[in-house]
């Protein structure tokens, strides 16, 4: 009751509806009372926000009417009338070249944009070549270019025999390593090697040549699997020694390849170095191992003799920076191959390596018998 | 008649209708030509047109209207920047045409001071709109014939049928209290 008499106090006191010395009273009290001085500040903020309101609708109203009343045609005429004026005092090329402006805006800013958008595209294409071309020049594949050797070696070498010479002028041969997947003839090597390949031989330990045919070949993956077929002389073994372990390998465990950087298979062993291969690529891992040209293809093995990765590059800047694709993308190579391309002998991979308990050389031994030099001749380009 | 840019502003002050109509049709064409000139039509003209008047007509109510140019250039230049404001807007769901430039059809000076004012009041005038219109009737009515059209408590109370003038101070009173809370609850946050 208190607070309704004092907001009707200050309404009054607002509309000046007050005497004198009401007034006087009221400007006294508000002085003494911060309430109350609050509450009229208040109340006259909500009066005037009112009234302003009150003030613009009816502003609006006012000004709808007019408008209502408005001889719109002589707007027009006036609006006529100013353009004209303008352009007359404008000068006219300046008015052509801004209405030339005007037209051809959108047209501009398209040809502004492809401009823009063919310079950085091509900058980011030269960018990505230049450093695709690094990373060709950095990741070596270690295949191995037979004619640059022999060439090497016919200096040396003086007394070469006819079927030594004939090799020699056979053109574009590569080398590389490949491993027994099965016991009845499948192998892996790498893509890389077999790639334009006219025919490809598999070159045993103990120099028995079998002819191979490519099965498959994974771009990606850098796997190809061979078979050999057709060759009466290979006798299909009861089992292989090593397992393929497709569980990730930690870090520093001790590994081996034995693989064909010369006509001997050649042994070599280091340690898992990371697992991740050349610029990240979670399909391989990174082997301090040393390695050279042909060596690629080979297994990588751990202790117990499980294959864990297939030698594939090394990365030529770094020393002992050797690459390996993972076993587990091998078996995704493999299930990717159309069974028709197996002709009906499934490839059967076991899991099981025979080798835990031996000693390295015992190791060895059994394992070399089913890493093979693998020989591709092809037409000279 | 012919009247100076100072008794155009003395009649609008004044509330004079034939005042405000002479003012209006003298310079609606200003702005008409510049929306229309850039892609705007008549009816967005006369938006525009009648919002700058507005800007026009509450500095000059309020007395803080300092004109250092023509009427005609004042007008022109607020109403191309909130038709800019406008455009910009609009484009909002364009945005391929990001920049926006008005071809002018005069020279505008600067108005800036104009527009931030003019932007609090816009907030407080809508402030004010959405708290009448969720306070309801009759309390709106009620309290727009006492605080906007000045009428008398006796008045009110004969108006509304209330048996006696205290009645309607008590209605005034409660639905005074209602509005208030409905403005400063958003109007302190903001002012």
């Amino acid at each position: 009751m208190e607070d309704q008499k004092l907001t009707d106090w200050i309404d009054k006191w607002l509309r000046n509806e007050l005497t004198e010395s009401e007034r006087l009273q009221f400007e006294s009290l508000r002085r003494s009372d911060p309430v109350l001085d609050q509450k009229t500040r208040e109340q006259q903020q909500l009066a005037t926000a009112m009234q302003r309101y009150g003030q613009r609708v009816d502003f609006r109203k006012r000004l709808n009417r007019i408008h209502a009343e408005l001889d719109m045609d002589a707007m027009r005429a006036e609006v006529q009338q100013r353009a004209s004026q303008q352009e007359a005092s404008v000068k006219p090329l300046s008015g052509r070249v801004r209405s030339l402006w005007q037209t051809y805006r959108p047209i501009l800013a398209v040809a502004a944009s492809v401009a823009i958008f063919t310079t950085f595209g091509t900058l980011m294409m030269v960018r990505q070549y230049q450093s695709s071309h690094k990373q060709e020049q950095q990741y070596s594949l270690l295949r191995r270019d037979l004619q640059a050797i022999k060439r090497s070696q016919s200096v040396i070498l003086q007394d070469i025999n006819f079927r030594q010479r004939a090799l020699q002028l056979n053109p574009g041969q590569v080398a590389g390593s490949g491993f027994l997947l099965s016991p009845d003839g499948y192998l892996v090597t790498n893509t890389h090697i077999i790639q334009d390949a006219d025919s490809v031989y598999i070159q045993s330990t103990k120099g028995d040549i079998y002819k191979a045919k490519v099965v498959y070949a994974d771009h990606g993956y850098d796997l190809a699997i061979l078979q050999v077929r057709d060759d009466s002389a290979f006798r299909a073994k009861s089992a292989l020694p090593y397992g393929f372990e497709a569980g990730p390998s930690d870090l520093g465990e001790r590994v081996f390849t034995l693989g064909f950087p010369r006509d001997e298979v050649v042994y070599g062993e280091g340690y898992l170095s990371s697992k991740t291969g050349y610029r990240g690529d979670s399909t391989a891992y990174q082997v301090a191992i040393s390695v050279n040209p042909g060596n690629s293809g080979g297994p990588l093995l751990d202790e117990k003799g499980n294959v864990i990765g297939i030698i594939s590059g090394k990365q030529t800047s770094t020393d002992d920076a050797t690459f390996a694709v993972k076993t587990n993308y091998l078996f995704r190579a493999i299930s990717a191959i159309p069974t028709d391309s197996l002709k009906g002998s499934p490839l059967r991979m076991s899991r099981k390596s025979v080798l835990a308990k031996l000693p390295r050389k015992e190791q060895i031994k059994k394992i070399q018998e089913n890493v093979y030099l693998v020989k591709v001749f092809k037409h000279e380009k | 008649m012919h009247l100076s840019d100072d008794q155009l502003l003395a009649g609008l002050a004044d509330g004079s209708d034939a005042i405000l109509t002479e003012l209006y049709r003298r310079y609606f064409p200003v702005v008409l030509h510049l929306v229309t000139s850039n892609s705007g039509t008549e009816d967005d003209a006369k938006d525009i047109y009648q919002e700058a008047l507005i800007v026009l007509y509450e500095k000059v109510t309020e007395g803080s209207l300092e004109l250092h140019c023509q009427l005609k250039t004042y007008l022109y230049s607020v109403g191309r920047r909130l038709w800019l404001k406008q455009l910009s807007l609009r484009n909002r769901n364009s945005p391929m045409q990001s920049g926006i430039d008005l071809v002018d059809t005069d020279s505008p000076v600067s108005v800036d001071e104009e527009l931030t004012e003019q932007e609090v009041r816009d907030r407080q005038f809508e402030l004010m709109a959405d708290s009448l219109d969720r306070l309801g009737e009759p309390c709106r009515t009620l309290l727009e014939d006492f605080y906007i059209r000045h009428l008398s408590m006796q008045a009110i109370t004969d108006k509304f049928g209330y048996t006696n003038a205290d009645n309607a101070k008590t209605q005034k009173y409660k639905c005074l209290m209602r509005l208030k809370r409905l403005f400063f609850s958003v109007y302190k946050e903001e002012f």
